[in-house]
């Protein structure tokens, strides 16, 4: 199930660029942490008095250059979004001495050790999980290449760390602002041996012109990973609220919280497990409100969504208003 | 209730615990051998190394993988599944798994779960052996494993063993470093005693503890005079035993005759492997190879080597669990005595304790 969520208090804070923190999180105990391969992410959860719980993923950085981090630290760099949510508000009030929880380290993205060369490549705060992978090859003496584009030079976080790190192998790709300069996947996989694996985290156009430069050079889809949140959080969502009739309750889902979240925080309890619309343990019947659900699971078929009368609640949504549900 | 009166215990640095033992946390961050390269094929088999369940097998390619043999759905060992060519299939619901422990279907789900990896443990294979890291992944560098080539080379000839002991490795490595147990222990193979008496220089080279010993003008060992037909001659022996890593203790004897039929002095060496895997804190799986650069062929020289090596091992396994079984049993706790040739022992202790202490500090 989901597991214990780890008491963290902030230790250190960093400015890496204009727009991206990093943070350094030690256990409020000071005991030691769950390790995180390279691409593990954890969940943070907070909490702003505006839009309150908030729960985001971010990457495990894992260490400086090649020195890995202490076994009580998670180290995340968090970019600033827009104002008022969650980025917005751990920016704005995350200070040494904050309290927040993690969860357990977990990785959608890993690295495979048996990768006879990969090639990394990371755009903008997609740098984070690809940054852990560097200092992997490189520590462990595989061969590799690091590309990690940006709009402008100021705006790389951890870039020359990275380019220390990677020395010959590591290329700096700056597209402009606004970005007209992209990267030439087709070109830059094409120039591949054929045993290298591609690693590619980054802004969702990136991470598809990847994926459609190996289709083009037709390689197995298997040499190409992406971490893709499309779980993940949208700009644009609102507050609503949650109906249990059979319960008799109603609780407020925040714009920054899913409804298994805020389920969870008003002490109901709820079978779940993987928190990203793939297990398939958490969807609840719909009474009313199914026809303005905004689906973000991989789990039901096209007809259960276009019929509303369920949903993954650990993902999916409503733009606001009341969801009535059969629990 | 009357008060009882403790008996304090003398505070020596062994008394302190700053030597490892059995109870010592096992160092990970280190290769060690999964198995004879022979053992791992395509019939999938699973193996207790460091106190994890592992299923080893190979690709259609022949690479070696190792995955924890424990299916993250319901804890079935994945060694009862099958192979469908390189992707392991669990015996239990039929989920499926790359050889990097990916998740490529669970057949009573509509989507592949991405959060469904099995761990799969860095392998590498070198000659008659595949090494294996159970520690952080990230530190697996091969360029760590340590150089036994000459289990591979043709100037080479070895013979070979196994053995699963009920002992710790910490105990495993203490016995081969100490060669004063011989004329007792293996009398009439390796041990002489001359050689019991000969003056041992122990070094420390960073964490290797190197011990050596030189005896001239003396009768050779039955292990070594008897194949290589010395056994009425006067010899030097030179011998060296190595504690390497937590993994591996390699030794050589060179035994020179300086007065072989050719007129100038013939040279003989043996160099001894000793590859050894713990599988829980109080047991292990040990490799041994013997290897000779003489009478490469001889196949009464393999026979006879085997059998010695083999008879003076049980009696180390013996010595080992018998030991073990008294600590275990005897509720009257004791501390150990130490003399001046359990030094490269200590030695050994002390690195492998400071190994573990600072993977503990790391949070490993």
């Amino acid at each position: 199930m989901h597991g214990q969520l780890i008491d963290m208090v902030v230790a250190g804070v960093r400015q890496l660029t204009p727009r991206i923190r990093e943070y350094v999180l030690a256990s409020a105990d000071g005991s030691p942490l769950p390790r995180g391969a390279p691409g593990a992410h954890v969940e943070l959860h907070t909490h702003s008095d505006l839009s309150g719980p908030i729960v985001r993923h971010y990457s495990l950085v894992g260490g400086q250059g090649l020195a890995e981090d202490r076994a009580d630290h998670y180290r995340i760099a968090v970019q600033r979004e827009d104002r008022q949510r969650g980025s917005a508000h751990i920016h704005d009030t995350f200070a040494p001495g904050t309290r927040l929880k993690v969860s357990r380290p977990r990785n959608n993205f890993p690295l495979d050790l048996r990768d006879r060369r990969s090639l990394l490549i990371a755009g903008g705060i997609g740098i984070t999980p690809i940054y852990a992978m560097l200092r992997s090859v490189v520590r462990r003496g595989r061969p590799f290449a690091f590309v990690y584009a940006g709009r402008t030079q100021d705006h790389l976080a951890y870039a020359a760390e990275g380019m220390e790190l990677a020395g010959a192998a590591g290329r700096l790709h700056v597209s402009g602002d606004p970005a007209t300069d992209h990267l030439d996947m087709a070109a830059l996989l094409a120039a591949q041996s054929d045993d290298t694996t591609v690693y590619v985290c980054g802004p969702l156009p990136m991470i598809e012109a990847v994926h459609t430069a190996a289709r083009t050079l037709g390689w197995p889809d298997a040499r190409v990973r992406s971490e893709r949140f499309t779980a993940g959080p949208a700009p644009d969502d609102a507050p609503f609220a949650v109906e249990l009739r059979r319960t008799g309750r109603t609780v407020e889902v925040g714009r920054d919280a899913s409804i298994l979240d805020a389920l969870t925080a008003s002490g109901i309890d709820v079978l779940s497990d993987c928190r990203r619309g793939e297990c398939g343990l958490c969807p609840l019947p719909v009474l009313e409100g199914g026809e303005r659900i905004s689906h973000r699971d991989s789990y039901l078929s096209d007809e259960e969504r276009a019929a509303g009368n369920t949903l993954c609640i650990c993902v999916s949504r409503l733009p606001g208003g009341t969801l009535v549900l059969d629990a | 209730m009357n008060q009882m009166t403790a008996i304090p215990a003398a505070a020596s640095p062994l008394e302190m615990g700053r030597f490892a033992d059995q109870n010592t946390p096992l160092v990970r961050n280190c290769w060690y051998v999964a198995g004879f390269a022979d053992e791992i094929s395509r019939d999938i088999i699973s193996r207790r190394l460091l106190g994890v369940d592992v299923a080893l097998y190979r690709t259609l390619a022949g690479e070696p993988v190792a995955v924890r043999n424990r299916c993250p759905h319901r804890s079935f060992p994945l060694a009862k599944g099958r192979l469908e060519g390189d992707v392991l299939v669990c015996g239990y619901h039929g989920m499926q798994f790359d050889p990097s422990g990916r998740c490529l279907a669970m057949p009573s789900m509509p989507i592949v779960p991405t959060n469904a990896n099995v761990a799969a443990f860095p392998t590498a294979e070198r000659g008659p052996l595949v090494w294996i890291w159970m520690g952080d992944p990230d530190h697996a560098d091969e360029a760590l494993i340590p150089d036994t080539s000459w289990l591979a080379s043709p100037e080479w000839k070895s013979v070979r063993g196994a053995y699963h002991i009920k002992s710790d490795y910490v105990a495993m490595h203490e016995n081969l470093l100490d060669q004063t147990h011989f004329p007792f222990l293996h009398p009439g193979t390796v041990g002489t005693p001359e050689f019991a008496r000969s003056k041992l220089d122990v070094r420390l080279e960073g964490d290797v503890v190197v011990i050596y010993r030189a005896l001239r003008d003396a009768p050779p060992p039955g292990i070594y005079g008897v194949p290589m037909g010395l056994m009425d001659k006067r010899v030097d022996r030179f011998s060296e035993a190595r504690y390497v890593s937590p993994a591996l203790h390699t030794a050589y004897a060179s035994v020179t005759d300086n007065a072989d039929a050719s007129g100038t002095p013939k040279k003989y060496r043996f160099n001894i492997t000793h590859l050894i895997t713990p599988e829980t804190q109080t047991s292990l799986h040990y490799w041994w190879f013997n290897s000779r650069d003489r009478k490469l062929d001889d196949a009464e020289a393999d026979a006879f080597l085997r059998t010695a090596s083999e008879k003076a091992y049980l009696e180390d396994v013996d010595a080992l669990e018998w030991i073990a079984q008294t600590v275990a049993q005897d509720a009257e706790p004791q501390f150990d005595l130490n003399f001046a040739p359990d030094k490269p022992g200590l030695l050994m202790r002390r690195s492998i304790f400071e190994r573990a202490e600072a993977e503990q500090a790391r949070g490993l």
